[in-house]
């Protein structure tokens, strides 16, 4: 299989005037083809800056410290913002956390995905992109007719899928979804998210699912990577994820959700918030907050290692887990 | 819809200027003096023929009967005689007239609009950089800046110092005391050339619009429409025998418009740079940069666009101020349109003139109001009347 998307040890820092803010910190992945990727992780723990990074749609303080993005075989780190132009939604596209501000409100929806279409491919007549825009429409559930409506006129899960129905609209082979359905009622959520899963194996498509709800995330997603604190701290696919979580972060985001079918248990949250990234400290980022903690995870930082085959883990005390997981979880 | 809005909106209109009218008289009548004490003061009348002029006028009649007769009047569209320029009827004085102070005011009021859009985006555009606040700066000053003070200083450079343009007046009484031709004559072609060239971009634009999709190409077909209409102007303008007293007309309206387009091209700069720095921050913005746009087109086509919502707005309240700017920029220049009128006629008590000239400001100010309200729906699709 061939990798569609390689980040290597990405560094994103944000220069502020208090100083850098180390939003992304050695993140390494690699998303092959028709794989599909979730980013999961608090807010503020740095999913949205990747995403953001490998967009090269950053604002202007913050800058790519190092690494590498290669997209294509290319490495979209170093090329030119108009060659850039030219990978962004044509080889990479975007559903934003927002949908409903995501539309331009003063032009027709329709307009709108044309637009994105003519850019990449001039050759397409207007006519050509309305019957693409049309087909597009159907394949997200969306009546073709209500292509001329501008998007006051949509409702927000109309709205969504036509935000969907646009990021489609060049055959891209990657599409970064960030927080999808977080403005949508839980059952426009379930809904759009399976036809989004469903367009996704259809088209084989790559995706990158980012949130913060790691239960819808693992419906969706063959291979899930954690975040904490601008790193990521545990990566392995979904169902090995779920079954055997190595890192304390990912067992408490587990248990701080309800489960419907399983057992009524009081939710456990993780006490205290994430660390400040500004001043982020030379020891292991979630020992404040972790109640496994022993000296060693105060001194330094626990190094990103494979524990199991392709179950890769940031944590000194990954063994501790299981027994506990079994209490808590299982 | 549209037009049951624009019936709606005339009507309220009508029902605004019965108001405004009323409000005209009382407030003339309301100035301290009076045709009387002014009559008196003047040595060459004889009280026999000053009481002739007051009953001539119907002006010894109790106010409540002037009241009516005066409504009467300007309801069945008789604006009566100026008393300054007797026995010239006010219509044809403000025929002469109005169309100078339109002129002078749309043409700067358009520039200053097209010019305070522009810098204002660019600005935005270039957050941070010197530019930016060199330019705030400027607007700021010039926003603020005591008018009559500009004026002078505007006078005195071009005119005086420079010497390039004529000081004030509307035209060179030595290049038109050799001819017979009629100076509105002229204005009115001017008029009328500048109304075709205006008809010929919106049909062009209206047309690119419809022909074709491609920006480019809509681009091409309005401004060569539009150059083509302006040099085949010129060209008649340029063969025609008139053509150096229309000039003389434009050269003398230089100044003027210069100077109130920087009266009020800060306030739109300064409005469109305030309402770009919120637009581009939102997500709209974010998403078509992710769609690979050129960066002019998310400039231009989304964030601008979307940015002149506001900027409308305050074009809309700008134009209350070409009523009271015109009294001061018109009397500076000597520039004979409607301000200069107004101030004229109330210091001489010139109760029908003043009255006709308020009246047709009042009229011009509701109906640019209704225009730019149409204009407002078309540019933003929220909003539906």
């Amino acid at each position: 299989m061939k990798a569609v998307l390689e980040v290597k040890n990405l560094k994103m820092y944000y220069d502020t005037q208090a100083g850098q803010v180390k939003a992304a910190d050695n993140i390494s992945f690699s998303l092959y083809e028709g794989e599909s990727m979730g980013l999961v992780g608090e807010s503020g723990c740095g999913k949205t800056s990747v995403s953001m990074s490998i967009m090269r749609l950053l604002p202007e303080n913050a800058r790519i410290i190092s690494g590498n993005i290669f997209f294509g075989g290319k490495d979209i780190v170093k090329i030119s913002n108009e060659d850039m132009n030219k990978v962004r939604w044509a080889g990479i596209s975007m559903i934003f956390q927002a949908a409903m501000n995501s539309l331009n409100p003063v032009y027709r929806v329709g307009d709108q995905i044309i637009e994105a279409i003519t850019t990449h491919e001039p050759n397409v007549t207007f006519e050509e992109a309305r019957q693409r825009v049309a087909s597009l429409y159907k394949l997200v559930g969306l009546d073709p007719e209500r292509m001329d409506n501008y998007p006051h006129e949509y409702s927000g899960g109309m709205k969504q899928r036509a935000v969907i129905a646009m990021s489609l609209a060049c055959n891209p082979k990657l599409i970064i979804a960030d927080e999808p359905t977080t403005a949508l009622d839980v059952i426009v959520q379930d809904t759009i998210l399976r036809e989004l899963e469903k367009i996704q194996k259809k088209l084989n498509m790559s995706m990158i699912y980012i949130s913060h709800d790691i239960a819808v995330i693992a419906e969706v997603a063959s291979k899930i990577a954690i975040m904490y604190a601008g790193k990521i701290v545990e990566m392995s696919d979904s169902i090995t994820i779920f079954k055997r979580p190595a890192h304390p972060y990912t067992v408490g985001l587990m248990s701080s959700f309800p489960s419907i079918r399983g057992p009524k248990k009081e939710l456990v949250t993780i006490p205290g918030e994430p660390p400040n990234l500004l001043n982020a400290p030379d020891h292991c980022r979630f020992a404040p907050r972790c109640p496994f903690a022993t000296d060693e995870c105060w001194k330094k930082e626990p190094s990103y290692e494979e524990i199991e085959n392709n179950h890769f883990v940031a944590c000194f005390h990954p063994q501790n887990l299981k027994k506990q997981v079994r209490n808590n979880v299982g | 819809m549209m037009l049951k809005y624009i019936g709606n909106r005339i009507l309220q209109i009508a029902i605004l200027l019965v108001i405004y009218v009323a409000i005209v008289f009382f407030l003339l009548h309301a100035m301290p003096g009076g045709i009387k004490t002014l009559l008196i003061s003047n040595p060459k009348l004889t009280p026999q023929a000053q009481e002739a002029i007051i009953r001539a006028f119907g002006l010894d009649q109790p106010l409540w009967l002037q009241f009516v007769d005066y409504m009467k009047n300007v309801f069945t569209l008789n604006l009566g005689i100026s008393f300054s320029y007797y026995p010239t009827p006010v219509w044809n004085i403000i025929a002469e007239r109005l169309p100078r102070t339109v002129l002078l005011f749309t043409v700067a009021t358009l520039i200053a609009f097209f010019v305070g859009f522009a810098s204002g985006k660019s600005l935005a555009w270039n957050r941070g950089k010197t530019t930016e606040y060199v330019s705030t700066i400027v607007g700021i000053i010039t926003y603020t800046i005591f008018t009559p003070l500009l004026i002078f200083v505007m006078i005195w450079f071009f005119g005086s110092f420079l010497g390039i343009f004529p000081l004030n007046q509307f035209l060179n009484p030595d290049l038109w005391i050799h001819t017979h031709l009629n100076a509105q004559v002229i204005f009115l072609y001017i008029l009328l050339t500048m109304l075709i060239i205006g008809i010929v971009m919106l049909v062009s634009y209206l047309m690119a619009l419809r022909f074709s999709h491609r920006i480019r190409t809509r681009r091409l077909i309005f401004y060569l429409s539009t150059i083509i209409a302006v040099v085949f102007s010129l060209f008649f303008w340029w063969i025609s025998p008139v053509g150096i007293y229309a000039a003389d007309i434009l050269w003398h309206m230089v100044l003027p418009v210069m100077t109130v387009t920087i009266i009020s091209y800060a306030g739109n700069m300064l409005v469109m740079r305030d309402s770009m720095l919120e637009t581009i921050k939102e997500d709209f913005i974010t998403t078509a940069r992710a769609k690979g746009l050129p960066d002019k087109v998310v400039r231009d086509k989304h964030a601008a666009r979307t940015a002149m919502l506001p900027v409308v707005t305050n074009f809309v309240l700008s134009l209350g101020f070409v009523v009271s700017g015109g009294v001061i920029t018109e009397s500076l220049f000597s520039w004979p349109g409607m301000g200069m009128t107004l101030l004229d006629s109330t210091l001489a008590k010139d109760y029908p003139l003043a009255a006709g000239a308020l009246i047709f400001t009042g009229i011009f100010v509701l109906f640019a109001h209704l225009a730019i309200d149409i204009i407002y729906a078309f540019l933003d699709p929220r909003i539906r009347y």
